[in-house]
């Protein structure tokens, strides 16, 4: 997480998040209803994930405004760090858990959307944590 | 012979508050009495383990009981013209009411996150009549999973609760175990996750009762999970702190639903706590 390793968690780590959310197979039966674009930012480091019935169809890094979020995710990047890690520690293990414990740590925009889709976001945010730490 | 459990379940009409209620419950074993209180927006399904584990059903008569609206219970008439809110003073009418029309000698009450807050409540005001209670992730006071999203006619409300529930299981919890937990979770009716935690998160506040509690009289284990986020361990302890002779114990790699979500692991827990009850 120096600043010489680059942005976290870095374009290569979010590659394998979205091939890993493709290939998941509970989001190839649970997230047909799921198309949306949603922010996850690190620290300043902002990232659109454009999702299209359940599938990654785009990740945009450093998005201008031009690129329309319906909501998004918004956390230090220490407060990631914890969600990332192999062992999670109690209260950022999980993005429900965050929200209600973790101040630092935000859902932005249009919560009824995020809500509508909890089921496959939720999957989809669990995938993060599937996808190991970016630093490993 | 067909591969049948243990388990037996049945209806019973109880009056609660002098309204009549369909409650189902279920029970295993003979011994002392053991009433078991699911989780909000959940039902007794939750304790089919427990149930089902010979050293406890040879020890102690088991039951476990839907809350009215939940599971197989009926919610009473009228209820359509009702918005579901549970209080302090109905969930404790309603322990009441179905341990009386049992026959319940001094029993052992066993609740889970609601339920582990009602019996501080069950224990402060019937510590006479209790042999005692276990607490599995007890607090006497519990506010922030009050949500207005849980009931909305845009969202659907059995995967939100079941999905915003998902995250209080231990990470390390068994997968099954906890996707059971939140299968049972996606099936409770509209708003009543939501009213239970309108009582869990907005009516409930024993922190002055439980000083009461005289554990010579009523024995008290309270047990949580270190990855609870709902009733974290810290809250439990503060609970505890307050109930001199209770005993606490923090149990790791669990979470907010020891019983279903990870029963191999919670048994030993469980059994101590038990232990101390006979």
């Amino acid at each position: 997480m120096s600043a010489e390793a680059g942005p976290y968690p870095g374009p290569d780590w979010m590659e394998r998040y979205r091939s890993r959310v493709n290939a998941d197979r509970e989001l190839g039966i649970i997230g047909r209803w799921f198309t949306a674009t949603f922010m996850l930012t690190f620290g300043e480091n902002r990232h659109a994930v454009k999702v299209v019935e359940g599938r990654i169809a785009e990740i945009v890094a450093a998005p201008r405004f031009d690129v329309r979020a319906t909501f998004g995710f918004r956390a230090p990047v220490e407060v990631w760090a914890k969600f990332l890690s192999p062992n999670p520690p109690p209260l950022y293990h999980d993005f429900f858990a965050m929200l209600m414990r973790v101040p630092a740590f935000v859902l932005e925009g249009d919560s009824l959307a995020a809500m509508q889709n909890a089921r496959a976001l939720h999957r989809m945010m669990n995938i993060m944590r599937e996808t190991g730490a970016p630093d490993a | 012979m067909p591969d049948f459990e243990p388990i037996a379940g049945r209806y019973l009409t109880v009056a609660i508050d002098g309204v009549d209620h369909r409650i189902f419950l279920e029970e295993a074993g003979q011994g002392l009495p053991l009433l078991c209180l699911h989780t909000a927006g959940a039902d007794s399904r939750q304790y089919r383990h427990l149930l089902n584990d010979a050293w406890v059903t040879e020890r102690f008569r088991v039951i476990a009981f839907d809350m009215p609206w939940h599971g197989r219970s009926n919610p009473p008439d009228d209820w359509w013209l009702t918005r579901y809110r549970l209080t302090t003073a109905g969930y404790l009418a309603t322990i009441r009411a179905v341990w009386q029309a049992l026959g319940l000698d001094r029993p052992v009450v066993l609740g889970c996150s609601m339920g582990g807050a009602i019996v501080l409540k069950v224990a402060a005001d019937y510590q006479d009549e209790l042999t005692g209670i276990v607490g599995l992730e007890s607090a006497a006071y519990a506010p922030g999973r009050y949500n207005e999203l849980l009931h909305h006619p845009a969202i659907h409300g059995g995967e939100l609760c079941a999905s915003y529930t998902y995250g209080l299981n231990a990470p390390t919890s068994p997968e099954a175990s906890r996707r059971e937990n939140w299968w049972y979770y996606s099936q409770s009716g509209p708003g009543v996750y939501q009213g239970d935690v309108h009582y869990y998160s907005l009516d409930w506040d024993a922190r002055e009762d439980i000083k009461t509690i005289d554990t010579a009289r009523c024995r008290v284990a309270l047990l949580t999970g270190e990855y609870d986020y709902s009733c974290t361990p810290e809250q439990t302890e503060q609970a505890a702190a307050a109930i001199p002779g209770a005993s606490l114990t923090i149990m790791k790699g669990m979470g907010h639903f020891p019983m279903i979500e990870n029963y191999r692991d919670f048994r030993p827990y469980l059994l101590e706590a038990l232990k101390q009850m006979l």
